[in-house]
């Protein structure tokens, strides 16, 4: 019996590493990018010379990041907006710890491939991290010299989910205090402009 | 002998304070009522605290300080600063409790931006933020372009000749119509025409960008809210580089531009007076300064061949400076852009615009193209008194709704005024300096902060020094309120410490 019980036992560690290893691989941190957006915007070939353009413009950048807002489909192409900030695997709302201003890149990507994004990142979601191969425009000839990526590939990293803002008990208390407290003195408004005050709503 | 404020004194400015306290209160229940309509519960009772403290402050000075006395000038500038005092600190609480901010003062930076129609802000993680939080930095900065005074004169002030007292101490002095309540509602009149006009061709555009119809609408409705205020406010991190659509940058420049017009331009437009914008003194100030400025700019940036064509080239040239002029601070470039890729020639130019600002009475700031015009006037009133024989008369007027003759007092009204704010941006830009950034960079950053325009090269971030979160919050109040009211209101705080 004894010896059944220890590879049983092991058959059933291993059985649940198995399955907990996809989860835990995509609760992995995802490593930062190389370029991140803020260096595709600051680097220069030449610090401080303007003339010498930007040290990524027309280079093939492979670029992750959280799809924010919405897609938007112009044609055979949309654009999208794929943030690399510290907000991309876990924003406000979960826990997460201030760490700047968000900080992304606009992507051009044909439409169809953006039908993989299941989720795009607002309040109440946290979008799905995507990962795009492209070229950085750092004034776009096609789009009125927009700052962009033109992508060719894209693949999802990791899909988005649903975020829940629970609401905190000692708010609702702070609220209902207050509450009560403001029509107290709305009465008490009310109730001195009538006994001193000959011109109401003055 | 500086006199000691009396009791009645005490009670006036306090009774019309929480008057104005309950104003802003009640204007919170717009994004309370967008939170429950987009199940936001926790911003909602957010909203709820928020609206509650606002109450309890308004109607508490109210009954604490009941008195039958009227407004005084000196009252009204008080009321006016001390009003956006306690606002912003009040208005802040919803910033606060969301855990999107840093600090309190993070917060109050953030509200006084938005009131003053600034548009910088340190909020972190915008692209997560509720709808409901995103309804109140634009309503902010809506509500503060018309002047939060003005509506509590429109809503809650039944008639009283102090009311107009406080209307200039919020940094206007038109009035439209003989009665200032008529007046502040008449301003109302105009910028809600606007506003259903503005969200109507925003959404659709959005729409026809690839939008849903609720989002189409809602950021329509708030980059018009942002654009109309001259505020600069967007809802995302990206500003209105978003859409990435020249048909919804030259909205947003319509709307931005009408903005920055005086409201006693907008309202002689209203009753039918079209030749008012071709003659006016501010109309031509501001597309002088403005050409000159985006021709200054596009040279540079052509010779440093930044843009791949002459279309892209002008476009972003354009957008950039008629935002910067119309101190709007809307951009279609991210913020680190104006240092990598415009260059200091950019840099201060686009300081220039910024630092000379948008008309008098409007939802705009900065110097203001009315002073610009009297002190061109008057410069070319002096040479031409020189070229002339010693006893000609020589005499200069300008048209601002009526022809006026230049005379001494007002040349020096404007270049007082000028100095003051030139006084402003050098202090500023030389704190920033003192920190170790770039001094047109800090020249660039203060004098956005300080005409309430908006645009950032990327000094001000959450991380900055919490001194210079404090000049920049100071400098939005003192350019809003165009620096009387908060003389006031410090003249106010000295006689009540030191006055006999």
């Amino acid at each position: 019996m004894r010896n059944r019980l220890v590879p049983g036992m092991l058959l059933v560690t291993m059985l649940f590493a198995l399955a907990a290893a996809p989860a835990m691989a995509a609760d992995a941190p995802i490593p930062p990018n190389n370029p991140t957006s803020t260096q595709l915007v600051n680097t220069q070939n030449v610090p401080g010379d303007i003339t010498k353009g930007l040290f990524w413009n027309g280079k093939t950048v492979t670029f992750h990041g959280e799809a924010i807002g919405e897609v938007m489909v112009r044609g055979d192409y949309a654009w999208i907006h794929l943030n690399d900030d510290a907000y991309m695997e876990k924003n406000v709302e979960e826990g997460a710890t201030l760490a700047g201003y968000n900080s992304g890149m606009a992507i051009w990507v044909p439409a169809e491939l953006t039908k993989q994004i299941d989720t795009y990142g607002d309040y109440k979601h946290e979008g799905t991290i995507v990962e795009i191969t492209g070229v950085f425009n750092a004034a776009c000839k096609e789009h009125g010299g927009d700052m962009d990526i033109h992508a060719t590939s894209l693949r999802i990293i990791r899909p988005g989910h649903l975020v829940v803002d629970p609401i905190a008990p000692w708010k609702v208390w702070l609220a209902l205090a207050l509450i009560a407290l403001a029509f107290g003195l709305w009465r008490l408004d009310r109730m001195t402009r009538n006994r001193i005050s000959p011109h109401r709503g003055v | 002998m500086i006199v000691r404020p009396r009791k009645e004194d005490h009670l006036v400015i306090g009774k019309y304070t929480g008057k104005v306290i309950v104003g802003v209160g009640l204007l919170m229940c717009i994004p309370l009522v967008t939170s429950i309509a987009f199940a936001e519960w926790d911003t909602a009772v957010d909203f709820i605290i928020a609206i509650s403290a606002c109450m309890v402050f308004g109607f508490g000075t109210q009954a604490l300080c009941r008195t039958h006395k009227d407004l005084s000038w000196s009252h009204g500038l008080v009321v006016a600063s001390g009003s956006w005092f306690f606002a912003t600190a009040l208005g802040a609480l919803p910033h606060f409790l969301s855990g999107h901010a840093g600090s309190y003062l993070d917060t109050l930076f953030d509200v006084m931006s938005g009131y003053t129609t600034t548009g910088l802000y340190l909020l972190q993680d915008l692209d997560h933020v509720a709808n409901g939080l995103n309804m109140w930095r634009h309503l902010l900065t809506y509500a503060g372009g018309q002047g939060i005074v003005v509506i509590a004169l429109t809503f809650l002030f039944k008639g009283t000749a102090g009311a107009y007292k406080v209307y200039v101490g919020e940094g206007k002095d038109e009035r439209l119509l003989p009665n200032v309540i008529q007046t502040a509602r008449a301003i109302w009149l105009v910028s809600l025409t606007w506003l259903g006009l503005g969200t109507l061709f925003l959404g659709v555009r959005g729409m026809m960008l690839g939008q849903g119809p609720v989002r189409a609408f809602l950021q329509g409705l708030w980059v018009f809210m942002g654009a109309w205020s001259t505020g600069g406010f967007a809802p995302q991190s990206y500003n209105t580089f978003w859409f990435h659509d020249i048909g919804y940058e030259v909205i947003c420049v319509v709307i931005f531009i009408a903005g920055s017009f005086n409201f006693a331009m907008h309202w002689a437009m209203w009753t039918g007076k079209r030749e008012e914008i071709r003659k006016n003194v501010e109309t031509i100030s501001f597309f002088i300064t403005l050409t000159v400025t985006t021709l200054v700019v596009t040279f540079f940036l052509a010779q440093a061949n930044i843009y791949p064509d002459a279309m892209s080239l002008f476009r972003k040239v354009f957008y950039q400076l008629a935002s910067a002029h119309t101190t709007t601070g809307f951009s279609t470039i991210y913020s680190r852009s104006f240092v990598t890729q415009w260059g200091p020639v950019g840099l201060i130019v686009t300081t220039i615009a910024m630092a000379i600002g948008a008309s008098a009475c409007s939802t705009g700031g900065g110097i203001k193209g009315i002073r610009m015009g009297v002190i061109s006037k008057a410069l070319v009133q002096d040479v031409r008194r020189m070229i002339s024989p010693e006893s000609s008369v020589i005499m200069e007027k300008y048209h601002h709704i009526k022809d006026t003759w230049l005379s001494d007092g007002l040349v020096r009204g404007a270049m007082t005024v000028t100095i003051a704010y030139l006084t402003l941006y050098g202090i500023g830009a030389i704190i920033g300096a003192m920190y170790g950034y770039p001094l047109e960079q800090a020249a660039f950053e203060m004098v956005s902060a300080c005409s309430n325009t908006g645009l950032s090269c990327g000094i001000t971030q959450p991380f900055m020094p919490d001194l210079l979160k404090v000049v920049y919050t100071l400098g939005m109040w003192l350019g809003r309120l165009e620096f009387m009211s908060v003389f006031a209101l410090i003249g106010y705080g000295v006689a009540v410490v030191r006055g006999k």
